[in-house]
């Protein structure tokens, strides 16, 4: 009987060990959301691309972080050939999980694939919009991407171009075919991915052989599972869990939240009351308390590491006296200051968002601004962030968190700031010359152009109020030797995790 | 018996079908799934080709016409967000939700009834008042902060469980705790009570000066007549599982229909709204049909 009851205490003690025993060269990471598809053309989708972006598919180009420079992937180098045409040499002896080797056609295909009318891919919506890309095979290893209108910038928007072979069909894949260090192993909806090493790799052999990627929506409970042994990784934890130094690590994320003004909209179309607003907001307050502490006051749409950004330019000083002159100047001019104004924000775009949004009108109360609050869900948001906007609106001021990881102006500015941009609030003519001879240059011009961009929105014409250069936090096992980088934001390349 | 099962049935597809319509016009109401699917940088054109695409530009009447048609070879359409089959992805998160109900529901059955009739013996003993005192606790504590606590305390201090997802029984644990707190303390109540009326009953009395010992009159007299009212709450708590056990599905990572349903409802992916609601709804009608053969069994004098 003894031996029967120690046999069972010893069945189940093994059975309730909870922490799994993770074999060497093996880690679980656990991801905020589930993923909805493993399609490689949607990797820009952050939790699909910090599974399959450079772990399944690679890129032609692909952008450091560590710089901002591009460095080969697929593509051993590349040079213009005119103002339009682009040469990629491609690697050799890079082979796809299914054995096929790479060659243009596949680079072909991919970019036809990822443009096409037959499926919606996130990446063509993205970054391929408004141009039209052609690409010429040489040869098995060279090809020639033309753009029409010229992109200067051809080889950085190859840093987001995941290429397949040139046999995968026009819809979403079940099993990605890829050139990277891994392959999907399995695929159980609503449970795990894991993602195998696999021989024949053209780089070096990486270090974790298995990942097994978790879903976790509740922001503690991810939290909880490196604590528990659950989990190695997890990309994204919520800041006030971010209380353990040995694990948690605060990285620039590469969002920026400002407020979008609509600038054509009384009393939103004076400066003095755009000035007003920006002069209102005490943003060294919100640091250290809602925001973390490690964000960086904005001064421009994109972070202070991308291309031309300007030192010269320093964050509106909190002065609420000052913006009061400037109200009462306003509405002595005749601008009707009183109107109510409508501040919209997101629910659930980051962390206290809501207190973040209160506080603000509250400090545009204190200046004299009548300011309402309107807090949507996603799907609301989306259509007053967007064009068209409504004929009939009143004020409107919008609060959005943006992402430029790519180091280059031209993913945000055109967007956010040209007359035809899907989400400016303003139209300026001078902008939008300055925006177009920005995106048209090439080399140290590229910098020197977009450099006085961010001067006229920020100083001459005061279009936004920018808030800041967030910050994302992670929370990583002791085992791991393993640094987020602001790429964490939307990659997790397993080749570059290392053991202690 | 057969008469009334195919009267439900079609007073059950009748209503299956109301709800097609409601669902199908209400959902579009919320608007474009447009907007929610491409990047905000997205072009006009693309949106445009995005609609082409899933038919959003076609009329509304078009629309449903083509959704009706499709049912009869039970194609509820592909998921938007996971371009997949929406019927394949309802199901699959569906069966997770059922085991869920289905072993929380049959240990609070099994616990309640025990826990209730014992209490009911003896009403006003110390056995009733701790009885009762826990079960008001467990019908009135929120779930979330019971599945937070319990995560914090046995899995990550005590390490005894894990914290979340699936994979072994172990992983039951804790959800399955946690849906198992509430219900039990409503039903044990209402076993109490309704035990309570039966205790007193005059078959009840007449037993017991017959000399029938303690055990027989509670779990064989009394409590089959007391099942009644017991077996309605049952299957309306057990609903609610069905309809999905979102926090709990959330916490534990649990890959079921409710928090399946309500992204779906959040990301306009209506396919998925529809087919999970049908499901759903389906799995309801079938158990209210159970329900009513168990009130047949318990009670030789209803008759259908």
């Amino acid at each position: 009987m003894r031996l029967i009851t120690a046999r069972l205490m010893g069945g189940i003690a093994a059975l309730t060990l909870a922490a799994p025993a993770f074999a060497e060269g093996e880690i679980t990471i656990a991801l905020n959301e589930e993923l909805e598809v493993v399609e490689p053309c949607m990797t820009s989708q952050s939790n699909i691309g910090r599974v399959i972006q450079q772990n399944i598919s690679e890129t032609l180009t692909e952008l450091d972080p560590t710089n901002g420079q591009l460095k080969p992937r697929l593509a051993e180098t590349w040079e213009a050939v005119d103002g339009d045409t682009w040469r990629f040499k491609l690697r050799g002896g890079v082979t796809f999980s299914d054995g096929t080797a790479l060659d243009g056609a596949d680079i072909k295909h991919s970019m036809e694939r990822t443009v096409s009318e037959a499926l919606t891919c996130e990446i063509g919506a993205k970054f391929f919009g408004g141009m039209k890309i052609t690409v010429d095979v040489v040869d098995d290893a060279t090809v020639d991407i033309t753009s029409d209108p010229a992109q200067p910038i051809l080889p950085l928007l190859m840093s987001t171009l995941t290429i397949v072979p040139a046999e995968t069909p026009m819809e979403f894949v079940k099993n990605p075919i890829g050139t990277g260090p891994y392959i999907l192993a399995e695929w159980n909806a609503g449970q795990n991915i894991i993602l195998t090493a696999r021989e024949g790799y053209w780089g070096d052999a990486p270090a974790v052989t298995k990942a097994t990627y978790v879903f976790r929506s509740d922001d503690a409970v991810r939290a909880a599972m490196v604590g528990a042994g659950e989990a190695d990784i997890v990309p994204l934890i919520n800041q006030n869990d971010a209380t353990n130094a040995a694990t948690d690590f605060s990285y620039p994320n590469s969002e920026t939240t400002y407020l979008r003004v609509d600038n054509t909209v009384a009393p939103l179309n004076d400066i003095r009351v755009r000035k007003a607003m920006n002069l209102a907001v005490d943003r060294d307050a919100f640091l250290g308390t809602l925001i973390p502490a490690d964000a960086i006051k904005a001064v421009a749409m994109v972070v202070p590491s991308a291309l031309g950004s300007n030192p010269d330019l320093k964050p509106w000083a909190f002065d609420p006296e000052q913006a009061k002159a400037l109200v009462a100047e306003a509405k002595a001019a005749g601008v009707p200051v009183e109107t109510e104004i409508e501040m919209v924000c997101r629910i659930g775009n980051f962390p206290n968002v809501v207190e973040v949004c209160e506080a603000l009108q509250q400090m545009f109360a204190d200046v004299g601004l009548n300011v309402k609050l309107n807090m949507m869900e996603v799907a609301e948001w989306v259509q007053v962030y967007s064009k068209p906007f409504a004929e009939d609106r009143g004020p409107r001021m919008v609060m959005a968190m943006h992402d430029n990881n790519r180091g280059d102006p031209v993913f945000s500015m055109f967007f956010k700031y040209a007359c035809e941009g899907l989400q400016s609030g303003l139209c300026d003519a001078d902008l939008d010359k300055m925006i177009a001879d920005a995106t048209a240059a090439t080399g140290d011009a590229r910098a020197a152009a977009w450099s006085p961009v961010f001067k006229k929105i920020h100083e001459d014409l005061v279009a936004d109020v920018f808030l800041f250069h967030m910050v994302g936090f992670s929370r990583v096992s002791e085992k791991l030797d393993f640094v987020p980088t602001i790429a964490t934001n939307s990659e997790l390349q397993l080749s570059q995790i290392k053991f202690k | 018996m057969q008469k009334f099962l195919t009267r439900r049935a079609a007073a059950s597809v009748v209503s299956l079908l109301i709800l097609i319509v409601l669902v199908f016009f209400l959902s579009r109401l919320t608007g474009d799934p447009t907007q929610l699917y491409l990047p905000v940088d997205a072009s006009l054109e693309a949106r445009e080709n995005f609609r082409n695409l899933h038919g959003l530009n076609d009329p509304l009447l078009v629309q449903f016409g083509h959704y009706v048609l499709d049912l009869f070879t039970l194609d509820f359409g592909d998921s938007i967000r996971k371009s997949r089959p929406a019927l394949e992805v309802v199901l699959e998160a569906f069966k997770w939700t059922l085991w869920l109900a289905l072993i929380t529901m049959v240990l609070v059955a099994a616990a309640a009834i025990v826990f209730g009739a014992l209490a009911a013996f003896r009403v006003g003993g110390v056995f009733d008042r701790v009885a009762t005192f826990f079960s008001l606790i467990g019908a009135s504590a929120p779930d979330f902060w019971i599945a937070i606590v319990a995560i914090v305390l046995f899995s990550v201090n005590l390490g005894w469980l894990p914290t979340s997802g699936t994979g072994t029984v172990w992983h039951w644990v804790l959800p399955i705790t946690v849906l198992f707190i509430r219900p039990f303390g409503l039903i044990l109540q209402v076993v109490r009570g309704s035990m309570i009326t039966a205790l007193s009953s005059a078959y009840v009395k007449t037993a017991r000066a017959k000399g029938v010992k303690p055990r027989p009159v509670i779990f064989v007299h009394a409590l089959r007549n007391g099942m009644l009212p017991v077996i309605t709450v049952i299957g309306d708590q057990a609903a609610g599982i069905l309809n999905g056990a979102v926090v709990v599905e959330s916490i534990f990572g649990f890959p079921g229909v409710g928090k399946l349903m309500i992204d779906s409802i959040l990301q306009r992916d209506f396919a998925v709204v529809l087919a999970a609601i049908m499901v759903t709804a389906f799995a309801i009608f079938l158990m209210n049909i159970l329900i009513d053969i168990a009130y047949a069994l318990l009670d030789p004098r209803i008759r259908y």
